[in-house]
């Protein structure tokens, strides 16, 4: 209660990771019988097996959307669907990988506990949230990322976007996703509506109302004024925009940090 | 009867008109219909789209339809609490899994020279795919004219098959829950109601796609691991149970040897002295692979090329559906037995026991009566039923009314006047 209270989104995240750690580590030592018991609570369908194949033995039998529920958020290779056994609805899996498994779900579920909204407290209370919070913002320091420059450096794009950039100028076709990941990423690297507006105009499909509605809507400047940031690499890739991969992309999984590190690059070689 | 003059745009019109008096009986209401969106596409405002409408039951959307009348007709793959209110406000609920397979987006059997391009810039055209840069004036601005034949959506059809198969044997998903489509223009839609799945959101749905485009499949996951063997190291599997995508590698592997010419290997990469290797042991390397996933017959082939011949078979076996329309839960779709705005057919629903039968260009068929005297630019030869229709150079000519309306959706004629 008292870390709902703090509303401090970093702070219940960071709550809810360590449960759902000490949990995972209890899990180790329990039964196979007192894990599907556990897994209950949340409603898994899942079976006990005991399945060789190859190398490795498998110890369950998940459905694939408890599997996906919890593991599509893992960007590691090992997790995705594609690199699973997957048998009539169901996946393969070790104890190891089910208690990995089950620390996500209990992550999320008190996650979701934590975000609902605790009225006022007795003072006392509260000058114990107060404290939480001043303590969590201390341990954890500034972590927040400097600003991008005003101007965007077109040569520390990813390759992915500097091709789509390229299209989009010379007017070739570029797919909606593709325009939608181009916009987004400009947009946050700090290009302005008006300018990003201006390059979308070599379409031949082009509509001016439109594509500005559109362009602002990214930019949050419209409708729920979420601003929109651009997809992940993992998405890029299954939509066919991710086609070569360089040195840089191998160590990042987002568009955004592969331009922060490659424009820190860029300066370190030119010294201003 | 004489011949009655006639605007095209109002013909068409008053043909889909038509359909919507007859026939909307035969439009079947998706499962909750009181919690989807619909969107229409009117012949009033083309290209705008009327959306955010709600409709109680199937008896409302009818009359609707009846007294509204659109080119398309579409409604959510999701389920909302306020269908009707913005975007923002809706309250997701949860969405059906749906798939799309067009012919436009996967690689077919046909040369695709019924599609025309022109260059925006000089006016330039020609037949077949669209190039990435114009000959004679070198600017990459284009406008397509895109046409679909039999090669094309047997093309579709097949991914269609595989993908069924995937949904089936992996995921284990029932037929009950499956329906399967023809969209009415140049490809198959296929839905999956099955409530473990609609809760999904477009992160693990991804995951749904990737698995099935076979995207970002390692094969030391799935038993094919580097072993040193005498000198250099090889890949190779040893486990006897094929499962999911195991099996899937296994076949598409094989399927790639059995079939791979000279041309094709080369174009991977391989050295002359390898293919012919390849081509004279080809029988010793299916054994080789089918006893232990193995290409160790090849001397000398190299890891890097192994690895790059079992992707051929991942890619034989991947299922070619669109990506986007999978993972975007708030998608609108077509409803079925309405008609599609590019073609006058209908969606048209398919059977999956019968669909190595279903004969779309038969199947789809709305406008039996009738004929109507057109002109035509340019159209490619095609076949409605059993008849075959031109192919038509700037000239005119009495057609039955399917066959005409499919010139005039498709923008390549002009209505003379109906007989």
């Amino acid at each position: 209660m008292l870390v709902a209270a703090t509303e401090n989104i970093s702070l219940k995240r960071s709550y809810a990771l360590v449960e759902a750690k000490r949990v995972s580590n209890l899990l180790k030592s329990e039964s196979k019988e007192n894990i599907i018991e556990l897994t209950k609570n949340f409603n898994w369908k899942i079976k006990s097996i005991k399945d060789r194949i190859g190398s490795l033995t498998y110890d369950f039998a998940l459905h694939f959307t408890d599997f996906l529920k919890n593991a599509a958020i893992f960007r590691e290779k090992e997790w995705k669907l594609i690199n699973q056994v997957l048998v009539n609805g169901e996946v393969f899996l070790t104890k190891n990988r089910i208690t990995r498994l089950l620390e996500e779900e209990v992550r999320r579920h008190i996650e979701d506990k934590l975000s609902i909204k605790v009225g006022s407290l007795p003072q006392k209370l509260m000058n114990h949230v107060e404290q939480l919070n001043l303590l969590f913002n201390e341990k954890r320091g500034k972590t927040s990322f400097e600003d991008f420059p005003k101007e965007v450096d077109i040569t520390a794009f990813p390759p992915c976007l500097k091709s789509l950039y390229d299209a989009t100028a010379s007017g070739q076709r570029v797919s909606h996703i593709g325009r939608f990941a181009l916009t987004s990423f400009l947009i946050n690297i700090g290009m302005s509506v008006e300018h990003v507006v201006d390059l979308l105009r070599s379409f031949s499909d082009f509509n001016e109302r439109m594509t500005r509605y559109q362009v602002e809507h990214i930019a949050g400047k419209r409708g729920s004024r979420t601003k929109y940031i651009p997809p992940r690499c993992d998405t890029l890739r299954t939509h066919g925009i991710c086609l070569e991969m360089n040195e840089i992309c191998r160590t990042i999984s987002h568009p955004l940090p592969y331009y922060r590190r490659k424009l820190r690059a860029v300066k370190a070689e030119v010294p201003s | 009867m004489g011949v009655k003059k006639i605007e095209t745009k109002t013909f068409v019109r008053n043909k889909f008109a038509e359909y919507y008096q007859e026939c909307s009986s035969n439009i079947l209401s998706p499962p909750f219909i009181e919690k989807r969106e619909f969107g229409f596409i009117l012949f009033s405002e083309r290209m705008m789209m009327l959306r955010h409408k709600n409709f109680k039951n199937i008896d409302t959307l009818r009359s609707f339809l009846k007294s509204t009348i659109s080119s398309d007709v579409l409604y959510s793959s999701a389920y909302y609490e306020e269908p009707a209110a913005e975007m923002e406000e809706k309250g997701w609920l949860g969405a059906d899994l749906i798939f799309d397979i067009d012919a436009d987006h996967i690689p077919t059997s046909c040369p695709k020279t019924h599609n025309i391009w022109i260059c925006n810039n000089c006016g330039a055209t020609g037949k077949g795919i669209t190039p990435t840069q114009c000959s004679s004036c070198k600017k990459q601005n284009f406008k397509e004219k895109t046409w679909f034949c039999e090669l094309c959506l047997t093309s579709a059809k097949e991914e269609t098959i595989k993908l069924i198969d995937f949904l089936m044997k992996d995921f284990g998903i029932s037929t009950k829950e499956i329906k399967v489509a023809f969209s009415g223009h140049r490809g198959y839609h296929l839905h999956v109601n099955n409530e473990e799945i609609r809760g999904l959101d477009s992160l693990s749905r991804k995951e749904i796609v990737d698995y099935i485009r076979g995207i970002g499949l390692e094969l030391s996951f799935h038993g094919l691991e580097k072993r040193r063997d005498r000198i250099s190291p090889i890949l190779s599997g040893s486990d006897s149970q094929d499962l999911g995508w195991r099996d899937r590698i296994a076949q598409g592997t094989y399927n790639f040897i059995l079939t791979s010419s000279r041309e094709k290997l080369e174009k991977i990469g391989l050295k002359k002295k390898i293919t012919n290797l390849w081509i004279n042991h080809r029988e010793d390397l299916l054994r080789s692979w089918e006893k232990n996933k193995s290409l160790r017959h090849i001397q000398g082939l190299g890891i890097e090329k192994e690895r790059e011949i079992i992707q051929q078979g991942v890619e034989n076996q991947s299922a070619k559906i669109d990506t986007v329309v999978t993972t975007d839960v708030h998608r609108l779709i077509r409803l079925s037995n309405t008609l599609h705005g590019k073609t006058g057919f209908k969606k048209t629903d398919v059977s999956i026991t019968d669909i190595d039968r279903f004969d779309p260009f038969k199947s789809a068929i709305v406008f039996k009566k009738g004929r109507v005297i057109i002109f035509v630019s340019d159209a490619p030869q095609f076949r409605l039923g059993d008849d075959i229709y031109g192919p038509y150079n700037n000239e005119e000519v009495e057609l039955p009314t399917s066959a005409a309306l499919l010139l005039l959706c498709k923008e390549l004629a002009r209505v003379k006047g109906e007989t």
